[in-house]
């Protein structure tokens, strides 16, 4: 079976500055949810703008179900604070959503009627039905990163890629896009977290640290002491006591 | 009936009307865009950044539509160039180009006799003064910019969210950008015989900034705004006739008023839905 992703002798660099350096893993399988962790400013976003073909490596290959990123249009990438550029913008929820169909109906085609269905589970899996009229700046920072994940959801996709997509929302958005992940195993979905209980209920995990892959694969391969004291720094374990244990290493 | 169609009785009277009209509807369509990507600054850098091009052409005797646009290649060539090359933000390059241009316009224009005049038609428009051939120049541009403001819709929807995004969306932004710099000068070029290279702003922004605050949809937002445009023209060359106004300046007035208006209307009405 084709790898999720596999990366050889990979480099990245964002903004000039290099974030990871000759990074080689392999996430083997389709695993329903693989968490991307690591300390702040180590390169998770980096990797997922990566995997989404947003960025290309400076060296190396980086591959998606073995197509190169950005190619194959199999991976549906959710932004982190995906906000409108003004504060007034008469661009509604249901606008944003469609927007998802794009990749599939091009610049001119009309929207079929499975495009429009699709558009509308996809308000309804994020429980935004009744706001697909409301435009985005009437909304709440967790409305509206459930408006950027329902795009996603209407996007053609394998792959689901979410970045932070928990950090700081309300507890409705929080539990709507974190059943969204556990629920869909028919496709792969990848986030970066900085949630430990996130990270553990994974089915894969990548852990970042020190500007390259620590490590990458299941949990109980991944969660090793020197592994996460390289990535995090010694001082910094006392917060992984629950991660650890649970994985039962030393 | 008559105070609504003296000020248009006369063929360059109603020459203004139309070529107002024409500058109304390219900026409204263009304007939308830049308000929707907060690009308001940009734009106005830009205006200001053709008056070089529009100088050199007095000076030189050729076509002043030529001039703006070559000067419209050079602003967008040089604010891409300083944002590759430093690390002082896009608003840094805009403003100093912002400046650099116009000043430059005004050194060069100052070469002339008429000296005065020259730099006030270029700066404030005269939409009393437009031909027919510049009509058509005008209409060419316009539907120039109706066409691809239309096929580019989503790509440029995409990119009002973010560069990323509309990549993410297959909706290739560094083309769409590209356009939507030709578009904006497209705009500029059709419409500074009308209102000038200063005025001219108050078009590309005060409709569709007032339009934002009212619309519910972007395709509503554009309508609206045109709409608008429209009647700023009308308006604002009515009350010049009756006022002894400068045309250009009024017409160019009557939608900033109208979005003040707007946003104080809209304040009062959010007031009242909270008061009950």
């Amino acid at each position: 079976m084709t790898a999720l992703v596999e990366a050889r002798d990979l480099t990245l660099s964002r903004g000039g500055r290099r974030v990871l350096g000759s990074a080689s893993f392999t996430i083997e399988g389709r695993p329903a949810v693989t968490a991307v962790i690591g300390p702040n400013g180590s390169g998770k976003s980096t990797l997922l703008h990566a995997l989404a073909g947003l960025i290309s490596p400076d060296q190396g290959s980086i591959k998606v179900l073995g197509e190169s990123p950005g190619r194959s249009g199999r991976v549906s990438y959710v932004l982190q604070s995906s906000a409108p550029p003004t504060n007034i913008t008469p661009i509604t929820v249901r606008e944003t959503v469609r927007m998802g169909r794009y990749p599939a109906v091009g610049r001119w085609r009309r929207f079929s009627a499975e495009d429009r269905a699709v558009v509308e589970d996809a308000l309804a899996r994020m429980q935004l039905t009744d706001l697909a009229d409301r435009h985005l700046h009437e909304l709440s920072g967790g409305q509206r990163q459930r408006v950027f994940v329902a795009q996603g959801l209407a996007q053609p996709h394998d792959v689901l890629l979410l970045d932070e997509p928990l950090t700081g929302l309300d507890l409705v958005s929080a539990r709507t896009i974190d059943d969204l992940i556990h629920e869909r195993t028919e496709v792969a979905t990848i986030l970066t977290t900085h949630d430990l209980d996130e990270a553990r209920m994974a089915d894969s995990v990548i852990l970042i640290g020190a500007g390259t892959v620590i490590s990458a694969g299941p949990p109980a391969q991944v969660s090793t002491r020197a592994h996460l004291e390289t990535a995090f720094g010694l001082g910094a374990l006392h917060d992984w006591h629950g991660f650890l244990d649970e994985h039962h290493h030393d | 009936m008559d105070w609504f169609t003296d000020p248009f009785l006369l063929g360059f009277q109603q020459r203004a009307l139309i070529g107002g009209a024409i500058a109304g509807v390219m900026c409204a369509v263009v304007g939308t865009w830049l308000v929707l990507r907060g690009m308001s600054f940009f734009g106005d850098a830009f205006v200001h950044g053709v008056v070089p091009g529009i100088a050199a052409a007095v000076v030189l005797g050729v076509n002043p539509m030529l001039g703006a646009a070559v000067a419209a290649v050079v602003m967008v060539l040089a604010i891409e160039a300083i944002n590759r090359s430093t690390r002082l933000g896009e608003d840094t390059a805009i403003g100093l180009l912002f400046v650099g241009m116009l000043a430059l316009g005004v050194v060069i224009i100052s070469q002339v006799d008429s000296y005065t005049g020259s730099l006030t038609a270029i700066l404030f428009g005269d939409v009393l003064g437009i031909t027919v051939s510049q009509l058509v120049q005008q209409a060419v541009l316009a539907a120039i910019i109706i066409i691809a403001a239309t096929l580019l819709y989503r790509p440029l929807l995409a990119l009002s969210l973010s560069e990323d995004k509309a990549k993410l969306l297959g909706m290739k932004p560094k083309q769409t950008h590209a356009v939507l710099l030709f578009l904006i000068a497209a705009a500029v070029i059709g419409s500074f015989q009308a209102v000038g290279t200063l005025l001219v702003f108050g078009l590309l922004i005060g409709p569709p900034a007032t339009a934002a605050l009212v619309a519910r949809t972007v395709p509503a937002m554009m309508i609206l705004a045109i709409v608008i445009s429209l009647f700023s023209v009308w308006l604002g060359l009515v009350i010049s006739y009756y006022a002894d106004t400068s045309g250009s300046a009024t017409m160019a007035l009557i939608p900033v008023v109208l979005f003040f208006l707007t946003m104080i209307a809209r304040r009062i009405r959010n007031m009242m839905v909270v008061a009950t």
